[in-house]
């Protein structure tokens, strides 16, 4: 009894930070989702679950969703693809390694406004090195911001560029922990590289794989910087994502009421997509 | 032991109690500092300029000037004065967003502070721009804010190619489609005719001029108006327009935009902004000096409706320094401190006597048509809804523009977004 108050004990400072920074923030946006509350006008009316129906039967916010989907998706699948092929590039030996993952890894310590303006200048549809270079080979330059089927992917071109060296490095780190003497043996076994790769090195390095999808994920999820810098949601809707529909709601409109539900969405889609990763990697019983 | 501890601690509370009560005392007597919250860029650097020349004058007041992003400074200021924290003393406001401020009831009544001051509102300011800082928005509603930076709308275009392809002045905006076509074709390297096509307020900006004259209304009687054969009329000619423009002008903003035109790639601006041409006839700068004549936009059913796009300046209620503060509008919308901003970095005045001042005309020689362009410039609807009417007529006239949906849809559909927002 007396080992468990101390326990608690040690624990409250922490509980007190969490209640005050995590969970009453949350019971705020619960509380103000059901008001229509706009900031500026200071109107605040009890409206019930009008936010969240008018919210479902939003074109915009369909669309928004849809391509927040699509940039976690893609964006995470090929971050954490080229991540891997990266990984076990860089196990072996080779010359110049150093250099090399010094350069992989540079994007990452970059701010993302300044990629986002290195980018806005490369993707330019006049002036842009990408479209020059097209054009110089005899190709027809590609409107990589202006095409609404296009845009998006741009943007996650971007976000592939700063993000795969996050995916590679925690990648990299988990291979090294691996014992060599375990492909030794596979090898003495007679296993080739491919069945190495797939029957021991994926399996050990499983939980480190699903951590790095995890993160990406819920990182991808919450897409903004990029958007707001980059195209500002267009053309047109092609680019809005579910954050920048909160930001504007929020911040530009002050419809307060509206960007909490937004909020909320987006929290449930997060928990979901934490929930079911955390399963995986800590364990059912754990979760 | 526990009375001695009882008696020290109480013996310290009855030295300090009045020492922090003399030392707030002493804070707010002290010199003064006033805290701006206002734009970067050139904005930025004028209003620097006026802190600098106020400190000279006033060394017992000091500054904290914060140059932001517009998006970023209207965030701050609301926050802060919903709040009535008192950060800001001196705040910088796009027009538009007056009303809101206003309505709210957040900034300081400047009529009564003229009073108090035994002061009066000098005529010299031009009285379009004063009217954007009164609220209800008429020529005697009470002043909340002071006309700062008198932007308004402008239409530039190569004079040089204009003559030799034998073409006059536009004074219609037919005119100006032709000149596009005749300028694409016969000069390969020059577009036509460049605006900012960004979705939101850059391409709102840039059609609205073309929408009011072909008569098209955004609001009547507080109801959005964009279903109306006028406003079709406006959209399927700014893209008969847009064939002429560059490719990608869909992204394009005033950034693109100014290269363009320093850079002699453009035959036509159909928007340009006071403070987008200061150096245009700086070789240093530009390609095309002394090539551009920068004018009014032509009209089309209506007249010449150049768009007003003022820079107020207003003092937060909740500040703490409002008499330092109303000193400090009055010196920055001062005639001296208006022609030193105007020189050293092109700010647009407010006051009528400094667009005649001959040393600034023959810099900007633009400047009498400015100053008329201010005096029957057209304001965006006075609504405390502007932001999101902007941005869901943005998005649609974006929409048009890139060929994802055709006028009459995207005029419909905005009118049916802005009449949601509106109920």
């Amino acid at each position: 009894m007396k080992k468990n108050i101390f326990y608690y004990l040690i624990f409250a400072p922490a509980l007190i930070v969490i209640v005050f920074l995590t969970v009453y923030p949350i019971v705020n946006v619960f509380h103000m989702s059901f008001f229509k509350y706009n900031y500026l006008s200071d109107t605040k009316i009890f409206i019930g679950l009008k936010n969240f129906k008018r919210i479902m039967g939003d074109d915009l916010f369909h669309t928004a969703f849809l391509n927040t989907i699509v940039f976690s998706v893609v964006a995470t699948f090929i971050e954490v693809s080229l991540g891997i092929f990266l990984a076990l590039l860089f196990y072996g030996q080779f010359f110049g390694k150093r250099v090399f993952m010094v350069m992989i890894i540079f994007p990452m310590m970059l701010s993302t406004m300044v990629i986002s303006a290195l980018w806005k200048t490369l993707y330019h549809f006049d002036i842009g090195l990408l479209n020059y270079v097209l054009r110089s080979i005899g190709l027809k330059p590609i409107g990589w911001l202006i095409n609404p089927k296009i845009a998006l992917f741009s943007i996650i071109l971007v976000d592939i560029w700063q993000w795969t060296p996050f995916a590679f490095i925690l990648i990299h780190a988990g291979l090294n922990t691996i014992q060599r003497e375990i492909f030794e043996a596979a090898s003495i076994d007679g296993a080739n590289y491919f069945k190495t790769l797939i029957h021991i090195t994926f399996p050990i390095l499983s939980g480190q794989i699903l951590l790095v999808i995890l993160l990406r994920t819920i990182d991808t999820f919450r897409i903004f910087s990029k958007v707001y810098a980059l195209t500002q949601g267009g053309p047109g809707n092609a680019t809005e994502t579910l954050t920048y529909y909160v930001y504007r709601e929020g911040f530009t409109y002050f419809n307060l009421g509206r960007a909490a539900t937004a909020s909320i969405y987006i929290l449930i889609v997060i928990a979901f997509i934490s929930y079911f990763y955390l399963r995986n990697i800590i364990g059912e019983e754990s979760v | 032991m526990k009375k001695k501890i009882t008696m020290i601690i109480l013996a310290m509370f009855l030295v300090l109690f009045p020492a922090i009560i003399w030392a707030t005392g002493q804070a707010e007597k002290g010199p003064v500092k006033l805290t701006i919250a206002g734009r970067d860029g050139g904005y930025g650097k004028a209003m620097q300029i006026a802190v600098d020349e106020y400190m000279k004058k006033h060394p017992d007041v000091s500054f904290e000037v914060l140059k932001l992003p517009g998006a970023s400074l209207y965030e701050k200021v609301v926050i802060d004065m919903k709040n009535a924290v008192g950060t800001y003393d001196v705040i910088m406001i796009d027009d538009p967003i007056a009303t809101q401020f206003q309505k709210a009831g957040w900034l300081t009544n400047l009529d009564e502070l003229y009073k108090k001051k035994g002061l009066s509102l000098d005529p010299d300011l031009i009285s379009t721009a004063v009217k954007l800082g009164r609220y209800p928005y008429t020529d005697s509603g009470t002043l909340y804010a002071l006309p700062h930076v008198g932007n308004v709308e402008l239409f530039a275009y190569r004079k040089d190619l204009f003559q030799k392809l034998g073409l006059s002045k536009p004074a219609k905006w037919d005119d100006v489609l032709d000149a596009a076509k005749k300028i694409r074709e016969s000069f390969p390297d020059v577009y036509g005719v460049v605006f900012r096509g960004v979705k939101g307020n850059p391409i709102v900006a840039g059609f609205l001029p073309i929408y009011w004259a072909f008569g098209g209304k955004v609001l009547v009687n507080g109801k959005p108006a964009l279903d109306s054969q006028q406003a079709l009329n406006a959209l399927k000619f700014f893209l008969k327009l847009k064939q002429y423009a560059p490719e990608g002008v869909a992204m394009y903003n005033s950034a693109q935009v100014k290269d363009a035109l320093y850079g002699g790639k453009a035959g036509i601006v159909t928007e340009v902004w006071p403070s987008w041409v200061p150096k245009l006839n700086d070789p240093n700068e530009s390609r095309v000096v002394n090539k551009v004549e920068v004018t009014t936009h032509p009209g089309e059913v209506e007249k010449s409706s150049p768009m007003i796009g003022v820079w107020l300046l207003g003092i937060p209620k909740a500040s703490k320094h409002h008499d330092a503060a109303f000193d400090f509008l009055q010196f920055i919308t001062g005639k001296e401190m208006q022609i030193k901003m105007a020189d050293e970095v092109g700010l647009a005045p407010t006051r009528d006597s400094v667009y005649k001042v001959a040393k600034l005309v023959s810099k900007y020689p633009w400047y009498p048509v400015q100053n008329q362009a201010l005096k029957n410039a057209v304001g965006r609807p006075r609504t405390t809804k502007w932001s999101e009417l902007e941005n869901i007529f943005g998005t649609y006239l974006q929409l048009a523009l890139i060929g994802s949906m055709d006028p009459e849809k995207a005029l419909k559909e905005a009118n049916a977004k802005m009449k949601e927002v509106l109920e």
